[in-house]
C-alpha cells in the first residue's frame, strides 16, 4: 500500500511541476486524498469495477498497476489477483499520454485527462471516468453494479464522489435506486470540506453525509481518510457486504484540503493559515510513513528508495509521454455510432 | 397505406411494441426492461402485462421515479453488454434525466470507444387532453446531440421491426412511440408480417406515392398528412407522403429524391414551430434540391405555445387534415 500512496503522490507533483513550468495547461491535484484512494483500490479485486472522479489517481494506478512487476528487485512476490497480464510501464505511459492529451492515451486525445474509460475485462480492467457533471457517474456506475448482479457474478462497483457531488440529484437517485435494487455498490464520499470555494456548511446542514446512509437504508460509515488502514478496513468491510448480495454502502472519508480546486487557481487561499497547517499535517502519506517507522515495519533507508524509484520512474514515463504524437483529425476512435 | 387502417384481423401499433419487446426478451437474455410502474402493474399503457409472470423480476426491473437515476443505470449496464429497453411513462418525463441522455449515453461511444446499446421508450405526443407535461413532442431536444439515434413509427409494422432495431442497434435510440396511434392504427396480420421485415433505422418509406408535392412527415402526422393527401386528390393534386421513420439517422436521400421530382415540399410535424426537426429539413432541401423548387419550402406545426388542457383548445392547434390540405393547394399553385 504505501508504494502506492508514494506513487501517486509522485504522479501529481510531477504534474503540478509541469502546470508552474506552463508545459500543462490545468492539473487537479489528488494531493491528500491518497489515503482514500489507494486503499480503496486495494480493497478491490480485478474484474471488480472502478468509477473515478478527478482526484482519483490513487485508485486508478492501484487497480491498473503491480508493484511486484514494476519493480520485482523491491517486491519479489507479484500478485495473482491483480490486473496480472498487463505490462505496468506500457499502460502507465498511456495513462500518461491520456492527461497530456496525447494520441497513445485511452481516448486519443478525444477526452481531457481523468474523463476517459478503459475496459480490459480479459484483465480485470473495468473503469469508467467522469464527465464534468458531478453525481452524474453515480447512477452509471449503480448500472455496472447492477449488471454484475443480473450476470450472477459477485463483482461490485466502486465510485468516488467528492462532498460537492453530493448536492446533486443523481446523489439520491443513484443511491436511492442502488439500494431499493440491492446491488453491490460502494459509494465512497471523499469529503475535502470545499467545493471549488464553497465550504462543506454551505453545501449541505447535516453534521456529516454517512448519516444519510441511514436515510437509504444501508449502512453510512464515516471515517479519517487520512488513516490508510481504517479505509481499507471499512472498504473491504462493504465489499465483503456486496459480494454476499447485502447491497450498497454509503462510506464519507474525510480527508485535507492540501492543495486548491484546480492548480493555479486561487482556491485555496480562502483557507486561513491555521487551517492550512491542520491540513498539511493530516497527509496521508506522512502519517503512512510515521507509523511504519514507529512499528518498525520499514527504514528511512527504504522509504527513501521507495520515493526515489517512485519519483524517477514517474518522471521518465511523464517526459516520455511528453514528446509522444499528438493526435491527428483522422486519429481513428471510432465514428459517432458504434457500428 | 391508410387502406391499413381498417382491416379484421388486426395488430395495433400497441399489440406491435409488446410482441417486439417479447420477442428480443425472448430471444436475448442480456435484454431487460427498466421503468415506472412496468413490472407488475404492465407499464402505464399496459405495454409489459403479464412480462413479470414470464421473464421474472430480473428482466422486468421496477423503478422509483428517478428519471435520471434510470437512464443513469441502464448505461452503466449497457456498458457491460446489457441491453436495457427503459420505459419512460411519457415522454415528457425524459426531461427529468436530461443530462443522462445528452451528456452520458449519447457521448459515451465517442468519448470511450465502449458501445452503450440501451433504448428509451417515449410516449409522445398530444391529442389526449392531457395537458402541458402528457402531450409533448420533445424529439427535437435530441436531434440536436450527435450520437443518439432518434426514431418515430407511424404503422405497428414499423413500430414492431424498428423497436426491435433498436434493442438490437449498439447505440442508445430514443424510441418515440405515439399514444394516439397506440389503439387508433392497426394492420392485418398479413400486411404487419409483410411490412415489418422492411423497416431500418435511417430509411424513411413513400407511403404515397405523388407527382404534384411532397409531405414529409412522421408519427401520427403522417397519417393526417395521408388523409390530406386524399382529400386534395379531389381537387386534382397528386400528392406523395413520405413517412420519415427514423430522424437521426434521417433519409436525407429519399427526402431529396422526391422533391427532385415533385418540385414542392410541405413538411408536417406535431412539434412546435421554433427550432423544430422540419426547419433542418427544410434546410437541407434548401441547400441540396434549390433548383428544383418551385415555390417556397412549407413547415406546419404545433404553434409556439404549451399544450393547453381543454380539448378543443388542444384540437385547434395540432395540424389538422384541412390545414394541410390549405398549404398544399396552395403551395400547389406555385
Amino acid at each position: 500500500m504505501h508504494f502506492f500512496l508514494r506513487l501517486a503522490r509522485e504522479w501529481d507533483l510531477r504534474f503540478e511541476r509541469l502546470v508552474r513550468l506552463g508545459a500543462v495547461s490545468k492539473w487537479y491535484s489528488s494531493v491528500g486524498n491518497e489515503g482514500v484512494t489507494v486503499a480503496a483500490a486495494t480493497a478491490i479485486e480485478a474484474g471488480d469495477a472502478l468509477i473515478s472522479l478527478h482526484r482519483d489517481s490513487g485508485a486508478i494506478l492501484r487497480h491498473y498497476l503491480d508493484a511486484g512487476r514494476l519493480f520485482p528487485d523491491l517486491f519479489p512476490a507479484v500478485s495473482q489477483r491483480r490486473a496480472s497480464q498487463v505490462e505496468p510501464r506500457g499502460i502507465l505511459y498511456r495513462l500518461a499520454c491520456q492527461m497530456l492529451g496525447k494520441a497513445n492515451g485511452f481516448s486519443a486525445g478525444r477526452e481531457r485527462s481523468y474523463h476517459y474509460s478503459h475496459f480490459d475485462e480479459g484483465a480485470g480492467i473495468i473503469h469508467v471516468g467522469m464527465i464534468s457533471h458531478l453525481g452524474a457517474m453515480i447512477p452509471v456506475a449503480a448500472g455496472l453494479a447492477l449488471a454484475f448482479k443480473q450476470r450472477g457474478s459477485d463483482r461490485v462497483a466502486v465510485n468516488f464522489v467528492g462532498e460537492g457531488g453530493t448536492s446533486t440529484g443523481d446523489f439520491h437517485e443513484g443511491l436511492n435506486m442502488a439500494a431499493v435494487l440491492r446491488v453491490p455498490f460502494i459509494l465512497i464520499i471523499e469529503n475535502n470540506g470545499y467545493a471549488f470555494s464553497t465550504p462543506a456548511r454551505e453545501q449541505y446542514a447535516s453534521q456529516t453525509l454517512a448519516e444519510r446512509g441511514a436515510a437509504y437504508g444501508i449502512p453510512g460509515v464515516r471515517v479519517d481518510g487520512c488513516d490508510v488502514v481504517r479505509v481499507h478496513e471499512e472498504v473491504a468491510r462493504a465489499v465483503s457486504r456486496a459480494r454476499r448480495g447485502e447491497g450498497p454502502t454509503l462510506i464519507e472519508a474525510v480527508v485535507g484540503r492540501m492543495r486548491g480546486h484546480s492548480e493555479g487557481d486561487d482556491s485555496i487561499q480562502l483557507l486561513d493559515a491555521a487551517e492550512r497547517q491542520r491540513h498539511e499535517r493530516s497527509d496521508p502519506l506522512a502519517r503512512f510513513e510515521r507509523s511504519l517507522l514507529e512499528v518498525g515495519a520499514a527504514t528511512q533507508k527504504y522509504l527513501d528508495d521507495i520515493a526515489k524509484c517512485c519519483a524517477e520512474l514517474i518522471v521518465e514515463t511523464v517526459d516520455s509521454a511528453m514528446k509522444a504524437p499528438d493526435p491527428v483529425p483522422e486519429t481513428p476512435l471510432g465514428g459517432i455510432y458504434a457500428e | 397505406m391508410p387502406s391499413e387502417t381498417v382491416v379484421t384481423k388486426e395488430i395495433s401499433y400497441l399489440d406491435a411494441i409488446t410482441r417486439a419487446l417479447r420477442d428480443e426478451l425472448q430471444d436475448d437474455p442480456s435484454v431487460f426492461v427498466m421503468g415506472q410502474d412496468i413490472a407488475e402493474y404492465g407499464g402505464a399503457f399496459k405495454a409489459t402485462r403479464g412480462f413479470l409472470a414470464e421473464f421474472g423480476p430480473h428482466r422486468m426491473v421496477n423503478t422509483p421515479i428517478s428519471e435520471s437515476g434510470t437512464i443513469g443505470m441502464a448505461v452503466g449496464a449497457a456498458m457491460l453488454g446489457r441491453r436495457p429497453v427503459v420505459e419512460m411513462q411519457f415522454a415528457d418525463f425524459i426531461s427529468c434525466g436530461f443530462n443522462q441522455v445528452v451528456n452520458v449515453a449519447a457521448k459515451m461511444f465517442w468519448r470511450t470507444g465502449r458501445p452503450v446499446p440501451m433504448v428509451i421508450r417515449c410516449p409522445t405526443g398530444g391529442g389526449a387532453g392531457a395537458g402541458a407535461f402528457h402531450s409533448q413532442c420533445v424529439e427535437a431536444w435530441f436531434l440536436h446531440t450527435p450520437g443518439l439515434k432518434v426514431v418515430a413509427p407511424a404503422w405497428p409494422s414499423d413500430a414492431y421491426a424498428l423497436l426491435r432495431a433498436a434493442i438490437r442497434d449498439p447505440n442508445p435510440v430514443l424510441f418515440f412511440e405515439h399514444k394516439h396511434l397506440y389503439r387508433r392504427v392497426k394492420q392485418s396480420a398479413e400486411s404487419f408480417e409483410a411490412a415489418r421485415r422492411e423497416a431500418v433505422i435511417g430509411s424513411a418509406r413513400i407511403v404515397r406515392s405523388g407527382e404534384d408535392v411532397t409531405v414529409i412527415a412522421y408519427g401520427w402526422m403522417t397519417h393526417t398528412s395521408l388523409e390530406a393527401a386524399e382529400v386534395v386528390s379531389r381537387d386534382g393534386i397528386s400528392v406523395e407522403v413520405v413517412d420519415l421513420r427514423s430522424l437521426a439517422p434521417m433519409d436525407e436521400g429519399l427526402i431529396l429524391e422526391s422533391i427532385r421530382r415533385t418540385g414542392r415540399a410541405v413538411i408536417v410535424h406535431e412539434a412546435c414551430f421554433t427550432g423544430g426537426f422540419g426547419g433542418e429539413i427544410a434546410a437541407r432541401i434548401g441547400e441540396k434540391a434549390f433548383e428544383f423548387l418551385d415555390g417556397p419550402i412549407r413547415r406546419i406545426a404545433y404553434p409556439d405555445h404549451p399544450v393547453p388542457y381543454h380539448r378543443g383548445l388542444e384540437a385547434a392547434s395540432i395540424p389538422s387534415v384541412e390545414r394541410i390540405a390549405d398549404v398544399i393547394r396552395d403551395l400547389r399553385r406555385w
